[in-house]
């Protein structure tokens, strides 16, 4: 057994010959698990969407008939949108510093960004509910230094919200463009220098372009997750700009419609999986943030 | 007046506690092709690296026409470089890589496409224009990098190392080809090499490269026929060396002894001081005659053959001295004093003292 599928693996595929690719055999433990959680509990939420609280595409329609339900739309784009924004501009350059530091920094450096990972994600965003209030450090440093006279709105509102999702997704573009930005031969760099190139123009020249598959999958990975948050814009944002996983826990535990929850929670879904099909076409399963 | 074209002036260059070079000091003229030469870690690449604004020297100055470099920073040089690796702008065609140095200039697309085409012209790769550098050999990628290093008219090019990926046959054919370039475009070459053939090749002048200081500056036959170091001597063509003691010297020439009472008189000696010391005589093994019986003459050292080696249009013949050192000879194939020759043998070696060295 064990001889035969080494044969099989090292010689060129066969062709089908039954209805079973015969490279799917040792993926059955993951085909079943995936069919237990993931399959049967979209479908479910799937069915819960077009059935309750009757037959049809109600909840839809008034999903997407509804100004104040395209509004929640719209403004989760726009959080994701600035959150994504914001990561990569922050992001880019503490990579680039990261991937050119001596190795002993760059990893004290990681330690700090993976402790943070690991950290509890509320008692991160309660920290920065403390720290952003109308009292807090940020504004008390900022009133110091003469900077403002009154206390600026930090939290319940936009800028609450982008602070505190940007925290916690710096490391997810930051790991992946550090990861392209390492691969960069730094005599590409010199190269570039000497061929009159100012640092401005390597930047946008050479070293965007090389890192922009970084960039992407850093981005994209940031924006789809921003799409379904749920603690941050809870915690620190306004009620005047909710997002969907809001809307959604608001269907379900405050209105106890199951239906409409659903159908918002498939948007979400469908909206998610668009956007991942648009990074497999642009840079293939196997580049995720390679050349 | 007559400031050299580049002058490199006491170069020094530490990293810590490491001095990687030290008293670098080369006069190099407009249009010269000078070589680097030295094993791995010798300074070449740090001393180039100054030249292209990499490094900044600890000590020392570059001038270019008289004027200091140091203060310019690397992309104002105007000096074109090819390195070591590969090093095209992988998300940029062929085109698009060579007409860079003009883009980041704010040429106009005529003048760049212009440009592009003669300089794909001079390095042979005419209708490569929109190959990606992924889809070209590492010969081709290298040619391509010595068209986007000239692609400025820079006065003075930089390379590292550019053929050492390379196999030998494509070496040798890209080397041709640097040699011809270089005598199209005029430009002053400043080349790395640990390759004595490729430095003996291609260059004007060769400076010796060992342990980070420049043991010798000259022509490939200066440096063969007058080395001014062991070092050097090993370093360029093929060697004997037997240790000898020195039995006399006036500081340019020197009576020796081999073994225990072959003197060789009038010996040009290098280093070291008067009197008596030992030292290591070089012979070149193409330099050595060869004869089966013993010469009438004197000045001929009895060796026994150890074997032949067929090489080609040489035949490389082993022998041992008396007192049991190495010493090889080399003999065009075919030669009459090697018919019928086998281990064992007892042979002659004739060589003329004034063509050897005494290092001491
Ligand atoms: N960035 C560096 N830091 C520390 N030592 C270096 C550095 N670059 C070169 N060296 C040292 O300087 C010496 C000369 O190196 P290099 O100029 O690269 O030699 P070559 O090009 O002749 O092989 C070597 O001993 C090398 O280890
Ligand atoms: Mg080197």
């Amino acid at each position: 057994m064990t001889q035969a599928s080494n044969t099989a693996m090292l010689a060129p595929p066969p062709r089908r010959r039954g209805w079973l690719p015969a490279g799917l055999g040792p993926a059955t433990p993951a085909l079943v698990l995936l069919t237990l959680f993931f399959v049967v509990p979209v479908v479910s939420l799937l069915l819960r969407s077009v059935l309750e609280p009757s037959p049809g595409l109600g909840n839809y329609a008034e999903l997407l008939g509804s100004s104040t339900y395209l509004r929640v739309f719209l403004n989760t784009f726009l959080v994701s949108g600035l959150v994504t924004t914001v990561s990569l501009l922050i992001g880019f350059p503490v990579a680039w510093t990261l991937a050119i530091m001596p190795g002993r920094w760059a990893r004290i450096v990681f330690a700090i960004l993976l402790l943070s990972m690991w950290t509890n994600l509320l008692a991160r965003t309660y920290a920065w509910m403390v720290l952003l209030q109308r009292t807090g450090i940020v504004n008390k440093t900022l009133i110091n230094l003469g900077l403002i006279d009154q206390p600026l709105t930090l939290v319940n509102n936009l800028v609450g919200v982008t602070i505190g999702m940007v925290y916690i997704m710096l490391p997810f573009v930051i790991l992946p463009l550090y990861g392209v930005i390492r691969r960069i031969d730094p005599s590409i760099l010199q190269a570039a220098a000497l061929c009159g190139a100012t640092k401005g123009q390597a930047l946008r020249r050479i070293l965007l372009p090389l890192a922009a598959p970084g960039m992407a999958a850093g981005g994209l990975m940031v924006f789809v997750m921003s799409l379904g948050y749920f603690v941050t814009p809870a915690l620190l944002g306004g009620t005047n700009n909710m997002m969907l996983a809001e809307l959604i826990a608001q269907f379900v535990q405050s209105l106890v419609n199951w239906g409409m929850g659903s159908a918002a929670a498939f948007v979400l879904l469908v909206a998610t999986l668009a956007l991942y099909a648009v990074q497999l076409r642009l840079f293939g399963t196997s580049q995720m943030g390679g050349r | 007046m007559t400031a050299p074209y580049l002058h490199i002036r006491g170069i020094r260059k530490d990293y810590g506690s490491v001095t990687a070079v030290e008293n670098v000091d080369l006069e190099i003229r407009r249009g010269e092709f000078m070589t680097f030469l030295g094993p791995s870690g010798s300074g070449k690449s740090t001393t180039l690296y100054i030249l292209a604004g990499f490094q900044d020297p600890t000590a020392g100055d570059i001038l270019l026409e008289g004027k200091s470099l140091l203060q310019t920073p690397s992309h104002l040089r105007q000096i074109g470089m090819v390195f070591q690796r590969y090093t095209l702008f992988p998300h940029l065609t062929v085109a698009e890589n060579i007409g860079f140095p003009l883009k980041v200039r704010r040429k106009g697309r005529a003048e760049i496409d212009a440009k592009v085409r003669d300089m794909l012209r001079l390095v042979r790769l005419e209708g490569f224009e929109d190959r990606k550098p992924a889809d070209m050999s590492g010969g081709q990628q290298q040619r391509v990098a010595l068209a986007r290093a000239l692609a400025y008219d820079p006065p003075v090019l930089l390379m590292d190392e550019p053929l050492s990926a390379l196999d030998k046959k494509l070496r040798e054919e890209i080397q041709v080809e640097i040699r011809r370039i270089h005598q199209e475009t005029e430009v002053t070459i400043l080349y790395v090499t640990h390759d004595q053939e490729e430095a003996l090749r291609l260059s004007d002048r060769i400076a010796v490269f060992s342990k980070g200081v420049i043991d010798q500056v000259g022509t490939g036959p200066e440096l063969y026929a007058n080395p001014a170091t062991r070092f050097v001597a090993e370093f360029i063509g093929d060697s004997d060396f037997l240790t000898c003691s020195v039995l006399s010297s006036d500081g340019r020439t020197a009576d020796v002894r081999l073994g225990s009472d072959f003197v060789v008189p009038g010996v040009p000696v290098h280093g070291g001081g008067g009197g008596r010391s030992a030292g290591a005589l070089l012979l070149r093994p193409e330099r050595i005659s060869l004869h089966r019986h013993q010469p009438a003459e004197a000045g001929t050292l009895p060796v026994t053959v150890g074997g032949l080696t067929f090489l080609g249009s040489n035949v490389h013949v082993a022998a041992t001295t008396g007192w049991g050192e190495p010493v090889a000879v080399r003999l065009p194939f075919g030669h009459g004093a090697i018919e019928g020759l086998s281990r064992g043998d007892t042979v002659w070696l004739g060589f003329d003292p004034r063509a050897t060295h005494v290092f001491c």
